[in-house]
């Protein structure tokens, strides 16, 4: 008979050697079987009962396991962290519900009984003492749960109505004014377009946290792209230092590295090959600026059973709400004699107590402390290579039109327009009054009044002036295609029977647009350029700006020269001041014809430059998504982190009372569209559009389902309430015209 | 060379070359092809022609066989795809198309693509810019209006505001109460409509801010545009033409006489054209028809000048019945009613004017050679469509086929038609059931009627279709409508 205690721990060591040989794949096969040997060794001498001191021999071996894991450690690869966050062993959020708080309840539904159990919801408490006092700390836990591999936690794959069940849950946490922790353990989103939409709800979640008025701490183990970012703009961002964070899984960048065709898969080779280049370890991010502090795991992974690393966990959640408090305060030298004493790593937390709630103030600074930190982000990924008066002047413009902007709009028109309101009242009174004065007078002056006989003839016959002639329009813009003397066939002549149309008419007259069923063939970003706003209006700005290679991905920096080469830019985003019928405006371009239009670290500086100068000037702001394939994934994180930065961004013009507009014209999916595309309350598509989060061939991929054809399609994404509308191209202007005039933005420079 | 002068150098050329190297393709069917093939062969210009499946039996083949042997015909899937006309004229290695009327005759954007294509073809008609520009409605109202010729009372651009709509139509319906008009009319339409799309008529100025939102709301959803015109209804009129010819110079435009287009049918298409379109010599009329005449030719010809117009073309006009005259619009290709004009039509050397012949000379860029003072004409043409419809029942076009089609040849007479005399003819169901024009030629309006009556006397049209019902024509229609001829 083995001691139930030493049997129980034989069968400890034993998962603890599947999950060596698991997370490893196959590499250190010797320590693996130099384990197992000795294991199987212990476990037949046991069986047979030669063990003469069974708890000694039990600790030698299970040092030995340790021994060799803390040997492992130090070899650990980024491939290997992927497996270990995925692994089922691995910690995931009911453990640390169990063990770092000291009593919860799960709000968000119980076990498959949820409206998505691969999103985890309850109110936990955290007992701290001053004194003799006990303190009861309550705070909203949010995170994804893959509890060990529970198949219907679908591996913390949050579909769009648990990304939504978070943001409502963070909402009443915020109206409970109680702080946020948020736990990401997320592989990324499940793809999916149901309502309320994978990209539509991410860009609404962080859309929604860049305001929260609570203190809102996230703690990544697996950090996988838009998934991730759905509950992890926080105040302070802390890492699992065996966790990964990245803009996308490693083998979905290696299916678009090795141009994967579906059904096929990408070498491992290539697979561990983008796992290393795409930078995604927690000190990789740590060194970015991505995350605030690495939370030192136990070797190859936290599991269930290192109860030191949750009580290390814990101290470290207490620390980073206790700083986000300390730094909305308001006295600076409190402040910094506080934040010292926390950042110590002796601080006993437990024995110290702060109060998480904020007063209104408070909230307003935390708010903008949070967006900050945000905005400053990643401005080492691009280079600038604005010459230097340029910068001089960016950089001191604010102080000098700040003050004069916001005395012009927020004191000025104020005030002029109650000033105005009071001239009317006074005006409508007069009138009345003269009306009543005069009326006796005016009845005898009547009769005199001899009527005019109106030459009707005249003016009904003879050429009247037309000053806007717009109808016959000719385009100042027409594809280069249009040079070519051909017959095109339109996608949809199998269905509709439309007759081949000539190609210098399809590319110049008719822009792109198929006579007989209103097919949209996809244009170049120039046409809306020249084509939208008033002549010679279009200016750019921060054309410097240029997209580099900040990780070395390999052979990329040539990859961004061609396309530099190819589109005449520096970068796939064109930002420019234009006007309709002379009304003002900025413009930010994603350029599909730079690599896809994805989104990098320079695109993102432009876009959220734009949203800025736009909020500065009281400009409307238009976002035209000529195309974009999603966040740059050759630049790893410094491109994902555009998705709350930019988010911020917007936000703020909004918040100021902006008009904020987006047009999709082609092919628009992932990242930006879950972030400062999708957060957008007015989003239109030309007919040529297709809009979601991700292609069919990703959504066949990771979650197995078909779709059917048309998925994407602009008029789905109108039917499942993605979009506001759909336009023709030729009709840009007029609706945008028409979208100024009447939507949107109390603090615009022409109301 | 970069590519437009390559382009407008090898045109040049073109249009340099002698007749009898040209090879037109006839891109149209039935009788007008036919006239096309005539004239070209007597030119000696050499032709291709198409048809489609259900037309083979068609006399255009008949005739394209006849005249260019089995090698100048191509069986094409339908008359509607450019893309297949232009691979026909490059197997044919053709140098112009002919477009015929109806199909691509008044579309600019095929005779854009003939000249402009890598291997450019004279388009014969008036040059693309041309076509575009009188194609416009409002454009042509416009440019007529600059030089003062009289247009339908109204807006001559688009209307967007409701006050301002609202202002023009209460002044349209005070002005005709000036004008003596007992139920005025207004007439509201979608201004870059066509086809009589978008139009809406207003009886009443109370109900028009109603019919105002519906047309422009319905312009919007249809053409993108919701501007609207609004105009006078103008009622009780007759139809006159004037024939506008001229050569690639575009500098001296001629005219060769007016007609009077006035017996239509319910659904305002043409049965009976008469030419010369009024005749103050021999009728009494309550204005000067002498006069309105001479000005409405003028007017034509002032507007041809001033665009530079460079081939045949109609200038169509209303007339009221106290003598007013109103421009329409302006057909820019040739009609079917030419054959009238060119029978009372009479050069230096005598002989009837062929219009066809003269287009396609003109067209491949050969001078005028004469003036308009050399041009004189003589007695009076008409011309009846012979058609298998039932007038009595809201002229039903009539589908079947024909046994017997026979008439009694003479001098004064000139019939065309596709449908053969020889063999019976199934009717083809997807084109306009038009069976033959009948052009009679008389010294004065007395003598063509009297004739016209005998020719359609004579005239044996027989058939059954499907269910066995004999054949309905509309010769009693035509009949009786010669005895008003010209009459206001």
């Amino acid at each position: 008979m083995i001691d139930n205690n030493i049997e129980k721990r034989i069968q400890a060591l034993h998962e603890r050697l599947i999950y060596l040989k698991d997370i490893f794949a196959g590499k250190h096969e010797d320590s693996a079987s130099l384990l197992e040997e000795r294991l199987e060794s212990f476990q037949q001498r046991m069986n047979a009962a030669f063990v003469f001191d069974p708890y000694t021999d039990m600790a030698a071996l299970e040092d030995l396991f340790s021994y060799v894991e803390r040997r492992l450690d130090n070899t650990i690869t980024p491939m290997d962290r992927v497996r270990i966050v995925r692994h089922p062993q691995r910690i995931c959020l009911r453990d640390i519900l169990e063990n770092v708080y000291d009593n919860y309840t799960e709000v968000g539904g119980q076990d498959e009984y949820s409206l998505d159990p691969s999103m985890l919801i309850a109110r936990a408490v955290i007992t701290r003492h001053r004194g003799k006092k006990t303190y009861q700390q309550s705070v909203m836990v949010i995170g994804q749960e893959k509890g060990h591999g529970a198949e219907y936690r679908n591996g913390g794959s949050v579909k769009p109505w648990g990304n939504a069940k978070a943001m409502h849950y963070m909402l009443v946490a915020e109206t409970e004014g109680i702080p946020i922790h948020t736990y990401v353990f997320t592989p990324g989103s499940y793809p999916i377009e149901d309502y309320p939409g994978a990209a539509q709800q991410i860009a609404r979640n962080l859309y929604g946290m860049a305001g929260l008025r609570v203190p809102v701490i996230a703690v990544f183990s697996e950090g996988g792209s838009g998934g991730a970012e759905a509950i992890s703009l926080a105040d302070r961002r802390l890492m699992l230092s065996h966790g990964y964070y990245s803009v996308i899984s490693p083998e979905g960048a290696a299916a678009i590295e090795g141009h994967i065709r579906p059904g096929q898969r990408a070498t491992t080779k290539l697979i561990e090959h983008c796992a290393s280049n795409l930078h995604i370890t927690a000190q990789d991010n740590l060194e970015f600026g991505y995350i605030d502090r690495v939370i030192q795991e136990p070797p190859l992974g936290a599991r269930p059973w290192h109860f030191e690393f949750f009580r290390l966990l814990r101290q470290e959640v207490i620390r980073a709400t206790d700083e986000v408090i300390i730094s909305t305060r308001s006295l600076p030298l409190l402040r910094g004699l506080a934040l010292k004493r926390h950042g110590s790593p002796k601080a006993d937390l437990e024995n110290l107590y702060i109060r998480w709630a904020l007063s209104g103030h408070s909230k307003k600074r935390l708010v903008d402390l949070r967006q900050k930190k945000f905005l400053g982000l990643s401005t080492s990924a691009i280079s600038d290579n604005r010459p230097w008066h340029t910068k001089m002047w960016a950089a001191c413009v604010d102080y000098v039109t700040q003050p004069w902007n916001s005395f012009k709009y927020d004191f000025y028109r104020k005030h002029q327009r109650k000033i105005k309101v009071i001239m009317e009242e006074v005006d409508n009174e007069w009138e009345s009054l003269k009306n009543k004065l005069w009326a006796p007078l005016g009845k005898v002056l009547q009769k005199f009044e001899v009527k005019k006989p109106e030459n009707y003839g005249e003016q009904l016959t003879t050429l009247s002036t037309w000053n806007h002639d717009t109808r016959i329009k000719r385009w100042k813009y027409l594809s280069p295609r249009y040079k070519i003397d051909q017959a095109v066939t339109c996608p949809n002549s199998a269905e509709y029977g439309c007759m081949d149309l000539w190609g210098p008419d399809l590319f110049g007259e008719f822009a792109g647009v198929c006579s007989y069923c209103g097919y949209h063939f996809p244009m170049e970003p120039e046409w809306v350029v020249q084509n939208v706003f008033d002549d010679g209006s279009v200016r750019e700005f921060n054309a410097e700006i240029e997209a580099r290679n900040p990780l070395n991905f390999p052979n990329f920096s040539e990859r961004i020269a061609k396309a530099q080469e190819k589109n005449g830019t520096r970068s796939g985003c064109k930002t420019f001041e234009a006007r309709i019928d002379d009304i003002r405006l900025v413009v930010a371009m994603l350029m599909g014809t730079f690599r896809g239009g994805s989104v990098g670290a320079a695109e993102g500086y432009k876009f959220m430059e734009a949203a800025n100068f736009a909020l500065k000037k009281r400009f409307p702001f238009l976002a035209y998504v000529h195309g974009t394939a999603g966040m740059r994934i050759q630049e790893g994180t410094h491109a994902l982190i555009q998705m709350p930065r930019c988010t911020v961004a917007v936000r703020r013009y909004i918040e100021a009372g902006g008009l904020y507009v987006v047009l999709y014209d082609t092919n628009s999916f992932a990242g930006p569209v879950a972030s400062f595309l999708g957060c957008s309350p007015y989003q239109f598509a030309v007919r040529s559009s297709n809009i979601g989060f991700a292609g069919p061939g990703v959504i066949k991929e990771t979650t197995g389902i078909d779709i059917p054809p048309k998925y994407h399609r602009s008029t789905q994404a109108l039917s499942r309430g993605h979009i506001q509308g759909i336009w023709d191209r030729r009709q840009i202007r007029t609706n945008l015209k028409q979208a100024l005039r009447t939507i949107g933005g109390r603090n615009l420079y022409y109301r | 060379m970069d590519k437009k002068a390559q382009l407008k150098a090898e045109v040049d050329r073109l249009l340099s070359l002698p007749l009898t190297e040209h090879v037109v393709l006839v891109a149209n069917r039935g009788e007008i092809a036919m006239r096309i093939m005539r004239a070209c062969h007597a030119l000696g210009i050499g032709f291709a022609a198409i048809y489609t499946a259900s037309d083979e039996h068609s006399g255009h083949v008949r005739l394209a066989r006849e005249l260019g042997g089995d090698n100048c015909l191509y069986c094409v899937s339908s008359y509607h795809d450019a893309n297949e006309l232009m691979s026909v004229a490059d197997n044919f290695h053709c140098t112009a198309v002919h477009p015929g009327y109806g199909f691509f005759a008044e579309d600019f954007r095929f005779a854009r693509r003939v000249t402009k294509r890598d291997r450019p073809m004279i388009f014969i008609g008036p040059s693309w810019k041309i076509i575009r520009e009188l194609g416009d409605k409002i454009n042509t109202k416009r440019l007529a209006r600059s030089l003062g010729v009289p247009t339908v009372p109204g807006s001559d651009r688009p209307i967007y505001e409701e006050v301002e709509a609202e202002r023009i139509a209460k002044s349209l319906f005070e002005f005709q109460v000036e004008q003596g008009v007992t139920h005025p009319l207004v007439l509201v339409k979608a201004s870059a409509g066509g086809g009589g799309m978008g139009i809406e008529e207003v009886y009443d100025p109370d109900q028009f801010r109603q019919v105002f939102r519906r047309v422009s709301n319905y312009a919007l959803r249809q053409f993108k545009d919701e501007g609207v015109l609004i105009e006078q209804r103008v009622k009780d009129f007759n139809h006159l033409e004037v024939q506008i010819v001229s050569d690639r110079s575009g500098k001296h435009p001629v005219h060769f006489g007016t007609r009077n287009c006035s017996i239509q049918s319910s659904g305002r298409q043409k049965r009976i054209e008469v030419a010369p379109g009024f005749v103050p010599d021999t009728l009494e009329y309550n204005f000067d028809a002498a006069k309105l005449l001479t000005n409405i030719v003028d007017y034509s010809l002032a507007m041809a000048t001033k665009v530079g117009y460079d081939n045949v073309g109609t200038w169509e006009w209303i007339v009221t019945r106290t003598g007013e005259p109103f421009l329409m619009e302006v057909n820019t290709r040739i009609q079917v009613e030419n054959g009238v004009s060119g029978c009372i039509a009479r050069l230096p050397d005598h002989k009837q004017v062929n219009l066809i012949s003269e287009q396609i000379r003109l067209g491949l860029g050969e001078p005028l050679g004469y003036t308009q003072a050399e041009i004189a004409t003589e007695g009076v043409g008409l011309e009846y469509r012979i058609i298998a419809e039932d007038p009595q029942n809201n002229f039903t076009p009539w589908v079947g086929r024909i046994d017997q089609f026979t008439w009694e040849p003479a001098p004064w007479l000139t019939l065309l038609t596709h449908v053969p005399q020889k063999e019976s003819y199934e009717i083809p169901t997807e084109f306009d059931p038009n069976l033959a024009l009948a052009i009679i030629w008389g010294k004065d309006l007395e003598e063509a009627k009297q004739r016209g009556l005998r020719f359609l006397d004579s005239l044996k049209l027989q058939g059954e279709n499907a269910q066995g019902q004999e054949l309905k024509a509309n010769i009693g229609f035509l009949r009786d409508n010669t005895t008003n001829l010209l009459r206001f």
